[in-house]
């Protein structure tokens, strides 16, 4: 399992289209895969979000996620930070960031290999281990 | 022909990142420090922070060039061997896709309009260049959140991915702290 970190409109999807490789075809943009099955997931805070409009409870959308995540077939998770900022006026979209950021809490603590993109620039910000030794990751 | 570095910074708000980018471009040795200024008072109290500012800045040995759009005016003014500081793409991006907010027709709503900005302030970036030994972009970070401007906020990664492949050095602020990304 890896995951794709970064802002929005930072390239992250051209840097998985020119930088990974996957044994599979299926790309997916705001929607989950079946279980079992080898995808890039991109957009799924969108895919958040939509639960969150049709009333799906918070434990619904994360029991998803891990039942997803801990089924077989490797996966790239294209994860879009909307952390910053200021705290939204409307209860929806401050829900909206909260469930959000759980789930990528979640997706971090069980991915092999994260790598965080800048403007197109990457960096490995979590290997294979408990302790990131951060200055290993230059290339 | 100088033909400059170019070195873009980019940070959150109170990051350090202008200092630090104005550390740079004292310590590159050009002929002047020319420091390219972009905001545009909208009230007093902006008008005196940044007349305060090119005050401060002036003290300190700095050309100041206000030009909140079109950067290309600047270039006449800018000479060979210059050190450049352009501070900021953020603000001169909403001056620039907000252009025509009074007549009621922005450039943002006007297709092919931001394009051709843009295609102006690449050749400008490179004219600049050749003329300078060194010029530091700064910019702002505002794409870690949801989507409050979709157009604003999709220019301003291109733009700032544009920058980062074409900087010799890309520097993200930290609170202060320098991480240099390339």
């Amino acid at each position: 399992m890896r995951i794709v970190f970064g802002g929005a409109f930072n390239g992250k999807r051209k840097y998985v289209k020119e930088h990974m490789n996957l044994d599979s075809n299926v790309w997916l943009e705001g929607e989950l895969p079946e279980l079992d099955e080898q995808a890039v997931i991109a957009g799924l805070e969108q895919w958040i979000r939509k639960q969150l409009e049709q009333q799906c409870p918070e434990q619904d959308i994360l029991a998803a996620i891990r039942e997803l995540a801990e089924s077989a077939g490797e996966r790239i998770w294209i994860l879009t930070d909307i952390s910053r900022g200021i705290v939204p006026i409307d209860p929806l979209e401050r829900e909206w960031r909260d469930v959000t950021g759980r789930s990528y809490q979640y997706l971090f603590g069980k991915a092999q290999h994260i790598t965080r993109i800048w403007y197109g620039i990457p960096q490995t910000i979590k290997g294979d281990g408990r302790d990131e030794y951060l200055h290993e990751n230059r290339r | 022909m100088a033909s400059g570095q170019l070195i873009f910074v980019s940070g959150g708000v109170r990051s350090g990142k202008s200092a630090y980018a104005e550390t740079l471009v004292r310590q590159a040795k050009g002929a002047r420090n020319v420091y390219i200024a972009s905001g545009i008072a909208r009230d007093t109290e902006m008008a005196e922070r940044i007349a305060r500012h090119r005050k401060d800045r002036a003290q300190d040995g700095w050309w100041t060039i206000e030009q909140p759009q079109q950067l290309s005016e600047a270039l006449p003014l800018i000479r060979q061997n210059d050190a450049v500081l352009w501070d900021c793409i953020t603000t001169w991006l909403a001056n620039e896709l907000y252009e025509g907010f009074e007549q009621g027709s922005l450039c943002a709503d006007t297709p092919g309009c931001m394009e051709l900005k843009w295609q102006e302030l690449q050749n400008t970036i490179d004219s600049i260049l050749a003329k300078t030994v060194y010029f530091a972009i700064v910019s702002n970070e505002v794409l870690d959140e949801p989507l409050v401007d979709q157009a604003y906020q999709e220019w301003l990664g291109k733009i700032h991915q544009w920058f980062a492949s074409r900087a010799d050095r890309a520097i993200e602020m930290e609170n202060g702290l320098a991480i240099r990304r390339k």
